[in-house]
């Protein structure tokens, strides 16, 4: 009987805490929500009054409040060593500035995250019901995920509601936007992709056409030296599908999209790119390391034994020091030993290779910020926006954090981007860069597909059906998505 | 009256208390396990049935199933998980008895070589991986020299561990024979979990009574029918029970491949628990992560009932 009774016993009392487990979780088919704080609620009124500026903003509360964001970068990181030092130094001479012109009304603090787990960290936060950021700095590949996971809040009304949303680049503007056709971030800075090359490899400049690279390649190979190194591997989840590969297929004049939703790969432009890829692994004009991955396919250009690299504007930052082919060197260990480099003339800048009657064509993902979904301060958080796009700000936030050229047109202009390296990068990409994914949705899928079947054919099986091996990856994934 | 219904309360108190005090014992137990082990596992299987659209949760039956399981690099990754458990299993093992019986002849200073052979067991995986990787970084590494030489491993190039790929599948659409960096995951893998397995495998030979090994001497039993008869049957239990260990951790363990391979080359070395990390923690894709953690599940369930299964057998 007593033995009954326990079980009895042992099973209400775990039912009930199983119950409490269940119930202590936020509702699953809807992202947890914070009842409005009286930020928010400022928020909303003085959206109703259209008040962009700090100064024109709600009524400065009695306290400040504290108002959160999350960046890769962390102010209290002085190590000179570290890769990210340039975000880090700019978040410490900005906050306490920042802090000071908001005084009695906000105070940033910062919380760094780890850059590939900031997306993890976000939803997870926005879902398990935890605490949020008022503002997240984070980049367009990511915003299809946080949108898919409910993790941001919707700002198209707000955005096209701000001053300077007309000088905003439309291109930015849409990699700022979901598949259901809202803004979700807002654009501040545009990171396209170009070729950094030693000019002294590339004494006529960078081949225009893959027949041209492909005979100056040769030329390099008989002096030992690469004619191109870059991410080839399928690391970090295919990430190179958003680089080399998005560059080799788009000026060859190919998509990874249909334009409605779906992988179409098998195209002969794509085709035609592959082939090109292919003979420059078969050949030997790239380095074995360029499959490593782990970003360890930057060695090459560092010591010139590569004579160029394609990757993001920001590379300036990641690749030194540097060893010139003549020998010189350039080795503060700093993003200074790059843009050295190109002031001297060393290291240019340049656009990729594009077939006679096609445009070379680029990358484009956009750096700017989202607000996710149960922000406590709001309100701070569009304050914050505002000055960041203010035109005395917004050019050291673009250089810094941003790593890019300014998605505001008119803040190109300006001093800080009148610069050799800026000159260049601007010129190279100009109105040639677009995002890889197009119309696709389920982009982290997407981009491992894409990077696996472009790596088998390259590398793992160069002798295998390119269009075959193409059909098989896109229904893959149309099947799947 | 009063104290006579006064005492016969308290005797039902303390008999009710007597009575139920087993469950109240094990009730914080059971509240523990309920929240750290029962409400996830379920919470996965739940979730496995789900798929995030928009920020909203949507029933979505058996799908997130289907999308696993019907994706190349799903079977590709179950026979690398197999192969490797395989090799890492097997490795570690053999490694593992061999260098157990040297420590066992009791040689001078063994206690020290028993405290030196331990040093790899107590790094962490990620670091591990990390300094393996550094030896092979193809031009680079401190031993990429020594496999690119093509009088070893073969023109042109010899072999660079982490960007070879596999050799030809044998048969079409299995991805064996494993590619180089699959065959040096084990080896770091094993590298790590030979010396804990070792210590397991010492402290049972130490335990084989010396009395009958002397006796099967005085029999004219040779070493090597000694080892066969004696120690061998002695120490299997042991040995099923280091493998059930290397199994589960070669099964669920992920930060080797994190820091050595990252899953490559191409998806040569995505094994299960990796592709579970990048499906969940990588894409976030939570519904189509809990569909494979359930079928992981499955898979640790079988591996337990084999290595049960077998224990017995070595019982018997």
């Amino acid at each position: 009987m007593s033995t009954k009774r326990n079980l009895v016993l042992a099973g209400t009392t775990l039912a009930l805490a199983f119950l409490v487990a269940c119930g202590g979780d936020a509702t699953p088919t809807q992202a947890p929500t914070r009842p409005p704080t009286e930020a928010v609620q400022a928020t909303e009124a003085s959206q109703a009054t259209e008040a962009p500026l700090p100064t024109d903003t709600a009524a400065p509360a009695a306290e400040a409040q504290q108002f959160i964001t999350w960046y890769q970068y962390d102010e209290q990181n002085e190590d000179p060593k570290s890769d990210e030092r340039v975000g880090n130094a700019y978040l410490r001479k900005t906050i306490p500035l920042f802090n000071e012109q908001f005084s009695g009304k906000l105070t940033w603090v910062n919380q760094p995250q780890a850059w590939d787990k900031m997306t993890l960290a976000l939803v997870a936060a926005v879902q398990g019901g935890g605490e949020v950021p008022d503002l997240m700095h984070t980049g367009s590949g990511e915003l299809v995920t946080l949108y898919n996971n409910g993790a941001v809040e919707d700002l198209t009304d707000w955005i096209k509601s701000m001053p300077w949303f007309s000088d905003l680049d439309p291109n930015a503007v849409q990699a700022c936007t979901a598949p259901d056709g809202r803004i979700y971030c807002v654009p501040v800075s545009e990171q396209p992709q170009l070729v950094f090359y030693w000019s002294e490899h590339f004494p006529n400049g960078y081949p225009k056409t893959p027949e041209d690279f492909l005979k100056q390649a040769e030329e390099l190979k008989q002096k030992n030296v690469y004619a191109i190194t870059y991410f080839g591997s399928t690391d970090f989840d295919g990430e190179g599908t958003t680089r080399y590969f998005w560059m080799a297929v788009s000026s060859f004049g190919g998509t990874f999209d249909d334009g409605q939703g779906n992988m179409r790969l098998n195209t002969p432009e794509n085709v035609n790119a592959i082939e090109f890829m292919r003979e420059i692994v078969a050949k030997g004009y790239s380095p074995e390391i360029v499959f490593a991955g782990k970003f360890q396919e930057e060695e090459p250009m560092k010591t010139a034994e590569a004579a160029s690299f394609p990757t993001g504007v920001f590379g300036y930052r990641y690749v030194n020091p540097l060893k010139s082919p003549s020998g010189k060197e350039y080795n503060t260990k700093t993003e200074k030993d790059m843009l050295d480099a190109i002031e001297a003339g060393d290291v240019k800048l340049s656009s990729f290779v594009a077939p006679e009657g096609q445009k070379p064509s680029c990358g484009l993902s956009v750096s700017g910020f989202v607000i996710p979904k149960g922000a406590k301060n709001m309100d701070g958080a569009k304050q914050y926006l505002n000055w960041i796009m203010d035109p005395q700000n917004n050019p050291d936030w673009v250089q810094a954090p941003g790593a890019g050229l300014p998605a505001l047109g008119s803040i190109r202009a300006a001093q800080t981007f009148q610069t050799t390296f800026y000159k260049q990068a601007i010129e190279a990409t100009a109105g040639l860069c677009k995002p890889w994914y197009g119309s696709l949705t389920k982009l982290p899928d997407a981009k491992k597909v894409i990077a696996t079947a472009i790596y088998r054919l390259i590398k793992e099986d160069p002798t295998a059906d390119i269009a075959a091996e193409l059909t098989k990856a896109q229904d893959e994934y149309n099947n799947n998505k | 009256m009063t104290g006579s219904r006064s005492s016969s309360g308290v005797r039902i108190r303390q008999g009710f208390f007597s009575r139920t005090l087993p469950f109240w014992l094990l009730l914080p137990t059971l509240i523990v396990l309920a929240a750290v082990q029962f409400y996830p596992a379920f919470y996965s299987i739940f979730l496995s049935t789900q798929e995030f659209q928009a920020g909203n949760m949507k029933y979505v039956g058996l799908r997130n199933y289907e999308r696993v399981f019907s994706t190349s690099t799903f079977s590709d990754s179950l026979f690398i998980t197999f192969a490797f458990l395989a090799g890492y299993a097997t490795l570690t093992l053999v490694s593992s008895f061999v260098v157990a019986l040297f420590l066992n002849r009791k040689l001078r200073l063994s206690s020290l070589y028993l405290t030196v052979i331990f040093i790899p067991w107590v790094l962490s995986d990620v670091i591990v991986g990390l300094v393996f990787r550094l030896f092979v970084v193809p031009d680079y590494g401190l031993l990429s020299s020594f496999f690119a030489d093509p009088a070893l491993f073969g023109p042109p190039n010899g072999v660079s561990i982490l960007t070879t790929p596999p050799p030809p599948q044998v048969v079409p659409g299995i991805p064996l024979p494993p590619a180089p960096a699959l065959i040096y995951l084990i080896f770091a893998s094993a590298w790590k979990a030979v010396p804990f397995t070792t210590v397991l495998i010492l402290a049972a030979l130490q335990t084989v009574p010396r009395e009958i090994l002397e006796s099967a001497s005085i029999d004219g039993a040779s070493a090597f029918n000694s080892f066969r008869f004696i120690t061998f049957p002695l120490v299997l239990p042991t040995m099923v029970v280091a493998l059930f260990n290397l199994t589960l951790g070669g099964v669920n363990g992920v930060g080797m491949v994190f820091s050595l391979t990252n899953g490559g080359p191409g998806t040569a070395t995505e094994v299960l628990s990796f592709l579970l990390y990048t499906i969940g923690f990588g894409r976030l894709e939570f519904g189509r992560a809990a569909a494979l953690s359930v079928f992981m599940a499955v898979i640790n369930l079988a591996l337990i009932l084999f290595t049960l299964r077998l224990s017995r057998t070595g019982r018997a």
